[in-house]
């Protein structure tokens, strides 16, 4: 099926019958932000939310992902066996996760999911995982999806795309997986041509009130060492307190650090989220660290982002505009101004 | 607070025309409502985009540990005590310093207006007689400035500079009958196991991105203790004996140092408050040894020192 | 649970409170066996850290012992080392740790006495605070 309404009475018992299949993950409020947990109850999901603090992200590449974990211990069958940990691929439903969150898992899958190389928990969790998501009627004032190759109402990255038409939800399956979904969805009837309109009048409305930040054709223009070399750097790199803040809050950032922790004759290998911003991310075990000051860690951000990772995979760049590390950037660095000034060359002051 | 912009910008100019410094540390506007960006002024033509208001909360004597050049800075009350730490570390000379000194009548906390609006976004704000004037999308309101400033600056004795070069503003009137130790008092009257569940619930939404030990000015160790590999004595995962002990050691190096700028709790971006931890040694240091922070360049930090008569009614 | 035995870390300073337990021993004076001695020079060596490493290894008592006030052999390690302690077990009550759980004490090297009364007395508090439940770090507790 490829499309229907749930009126918002019929939605938590839908919820439900999804939740007999699936574990499904919707935002929870918990304490003064709301973050993807698995639901209990139908009612726990907030889709009155904006957008959650942390990215989802963690749901398919967690802070701590278990490796592998050994033992020595003696009288141990397994002792001396490097063994994989086993981990729960029973299909999971995401609810309400945001187009531009959904996005960046597309612009994540390049790193994860290559020809030759792929994260086996990564793949295995993209494949059985349906993400339903909800478009951004109201999009913030620090959101610029549309500034950056997506929108408040992009369904790509999407198996069901959810718009809110104010009594009801209109439901949109994208990919075949949301298409099976939908037909097993209890509680949906046809979209009526008034809440068709609704949407596509809600969905004009959220773009538009998007303006265009900064221009990533300029960007893309740019010479990359020429940008490397800008004077510029110094400027925006004065106040920033390599915190790993908005490394971690951020969907496309997913750079980690593998380290063995033990406890007396056994242990485990985990993958850990880093961050380029921390003064120890490219220390060498020889001691030399190539970015050892902040303002080569700074400029690395930046340009990894909206310079490199375009370059490399020939495409756009690698942020969706959630706005999250404007939000919660202790010195207020805003990428948007950053990228202003990268893409004219020069030191705007707004 | 406004009328602070212009002696800033002035007293900036002059420094760089007398070449006195070279740079100016203060702040410019920020982007979104309620932050402002910290900035470094290196010549006469940014100086125009130094800025002050209510949303000043950063220290910016964190930026101040191993520099080498001259510069002025804006400091507030607090961030001039958390100078008078870095003095007595010897992290910066004075000579180095010109203080700008800004008497303060507390900072806004952006959270609590964010809990004031119940999910609205404040997209544009201003400040007029005592009144926070928040605008969004389809409302506005004026909010009682007194009634949303961060939880420190609620409680601060300290609003004027105690150590400057000039001032950018008159002083004010500091607080008075201010019970600094509530929050701590409240904590002290739980039962072990209260207190226990007390700080797991605290800090259980921490994400160890390490922003409150980042923004601390008196956090400045070449290698800190969570990066220590050899041994190892944090994990760096958010275990939850992991990150107690995070949080724990750092408040505890912060033992008679902590001037409670509130910077921390500021910049952590999932809103714990980090303070109920150094709040308790600050109560502690003033009580066992009459010592408060950063208030004079003739004493040595509580630790840095002792007295034949230190009370040690616990030790056999 | 009856035949737990608490496991205590002592860090006694070399040259008062580790030459005190030494002469416990040689005066075959008894104290209870669940006393693991680590030796540091001075009790003004002794981190925080240490601390809370003993901690995290799931210790069900610690015990710091030094030279008394004016006697350090470093002359006055133990007198920074005071209020490091009372700030430590200040912060470490007010967090939750269970009363009875750590302990400070002056013992001179020729205190033999002294240092078996007092380890009987730190066993006796930590086998009432029970075994070590919270703050340990055995695996990681990550989803």
């Amino acid at each position: 099926m490829s499309e229907l309404y749930i009126a918002k009475e019929k939605f938590p018992d839908a919820v439900r019958r999804l939740m007999d299949g699936s574990r499904v993950y919707g935002p929870v409020l918990e304490g003064q932000y709301h973050s993807f947990a698995q639901l209990k109850e139908p009612e726990d999901a907030d889709l009155s939310f904006q957008n959650t603090r942390l990215s989802p992200k963690g749901l398919f590449n967690p802070q701590a992902e278990r490796m592998f974990r050994f033992s020595l211990a003696k009288g141990d069958p397994e002792a001396g066996i490097v063994k994989e940990v086993p981990k729960d691929y029973s299909p999971r439903i995401i609810l309400g996760i945001r187009p531009c969150d959904a996005v960046a898992f597309q612009l994540d899958d390049k790193n994860f999911d290559t020809e030759t190389i792929q994260d086996p928990w990564w793949v295995k969790r993209r494949e059985t995982t349906t993400m339903v998501g909800l478009a951004c009627n109201s999009p913030c004032g620090t959101c610029f999806c549309t500034s950056v190759g997506t929108g408040p109402f992009d369904p790509a990255g999407l198996d069901v795309l959810l718009t809110d038409v104010g009594a009801g939800y209109v439901a949109r399956g994208i990919t075949e997986k949301g298409k099976k979904l939908l037909s097993g969805m209890v509680g949906g009837s046809e979209v009526s041509p008034r809440a068709a309109a609704k949407a596509a009048e809600l969905k004009k409305a959220a773009e538009g009130s998007l303006g265009k930040v900064f221009d990533t054709g300029a960007l893309a223009k740019k010479s990359m060492l020429e940008l490397f070399n800008a004077s510029f750097w110094d400027e925006i790199q004065f106040s920033c307190i390599n915190c790993g803040t908005c490394t971690f809050l951020c969907p496309t950032c997913w750079c980690f650090d593998i380290q063995d922790e033990t406890c007396q004759e056994s242990g485990e290998r985990l993958r850990l989220w880093d961050s380029c911003m921390f003064p120890l991310f490219t220390l060498h075990g020889s001691g030399h660290n190539p970015r050892a000051q902040k303002l080569q860690r700074v400029r690395q951000r930046f340009m990894h982002k909206l310079k490199y990772y375009p370059e490399k995979y020939k495409g756009g760049v690698a942020c969706v505009g959630c706005g999250r590390c404007v939000k919660a950037c202790p010195v207020n660095i805003d990428i948007r101004r950053v990228a202003r000034t990268m893409s004219a060359g020069c030191s705007c002051p707004a | 607070m406004r009328a602070y912009t212009e002696k800033i910008r002035e007293a900036a100019k002059r420094l760089f025309a007398e070449k006195r410094v070279d740079a100016v540390i203060g702040f410019r506007k920020g982007t979104v409502p309620f932050m402002n960006e910290p900035f470094l002024a290196k010549d006469v033509d940014q100086v125009d985009q130094l800025y002050w208001d209510s949303n000043c909360g950063v220290n910016l004597a964190n930026y101040l540990p191993k520099r080498t050049d001259r510069v002025a800075i804006v400091a507030k009350g607090c961030d001039s005590r958390n100078i008078v730490v870095q003095l007595l570390e010897n992290q910066i000379k004075r000579e180095q310093l010109v203080i700008l000194g800004a008497p303060c009548r507390g900072m806004i906390d952006r959270r609590r207006i964010a809990a004031e609006l119940k999910g609205k976004e404040a997209l544009q704000t201003n400040e007029a007689g005592g009144k926070i004037l928040v605008a969004g999308r389809d409302f506005e309101t004026a909010l009682d400035r007194e009634a949303f400033l961060q939880e420190n600056c609620a409680i601060c004795i300290h609003r004027n500079p105690v150590i400057y070069d000039e001032l950018v503003g008159d002083l004010v009137p500091e607080q008075e009958n201010v019970d600094r130790y509530a929050d701590v008092r409240q904590v002290e009257a739980m039962s072990p196991e209260e207190r226990r569940q007390y700080f797991d619930t605290l800090i259980a939404p921490c994400i160890r991105c390490y922003a409150c030990r980042n923004a601390c000015p008196a956090c400045y160790c070449p290698t800190c203790f969570v990066d220590e590999a050899a041994p190892q004595w944090v994990g760096k995962t958010t275990d939850p004996t992991d990150t107690r002990t995070f949080h724990f050691l750092r408040a505890y190096h912060l033992a008679g140092r902590c001037t409670d700028c509130g910077a921390c709790e500021r910049a952590c971006p999932v809103a714990i408050k980090v303070r109920q931890f150094t709040k308790k040694l600050e109560k502690d240091v003033k009580e066992l040894y009459g010592y408060e922070v950063g208030l004079s360049l003739d004493q040595r930090p509580p630790l840095d020192t002792y007295q034949p008569g230190d009370p040690e009614p616990f030790i056999k | 649970m009856s035949d737990w035995e608490p496991k205590i870390v002592a860090f006694l300073c070399n040259w008062c409170s580790y030459g005190g337990a030494d002469l416990a021993g040689v005066s075959r004076l008894q104290y209870p066996a669940n006393i693991r001695i680590i030796r540091v020079p001075c009790s003004g060596r002794v981190n925080p850290k240490f601390i809370l490493a003993t901690l995290r290894h799931g210790a069900d008592g610690i015990w710091v012992s030094g030279c008394h006030p004016g006697d350090c052999h470093y002359i006055e390690g133990n007198l920074y080392a005071r209020r490091k302690f009372t700030l430590l077990r200040s912060l470490l009550e007010h967090t939750g740790i269970e009363p009875g759980r750590l302990h400070f004490s002056w013992i001179s090297s020729a205190e033999a006495t002294k240092f078996a009364e007092t380890a009987r007395t730190v066993v006796e508090a930590v086998r009432a605070a029970g075994p070590a439940r919270h703050f340990i770090k055995k695996q990681a507790e990550v989803d």
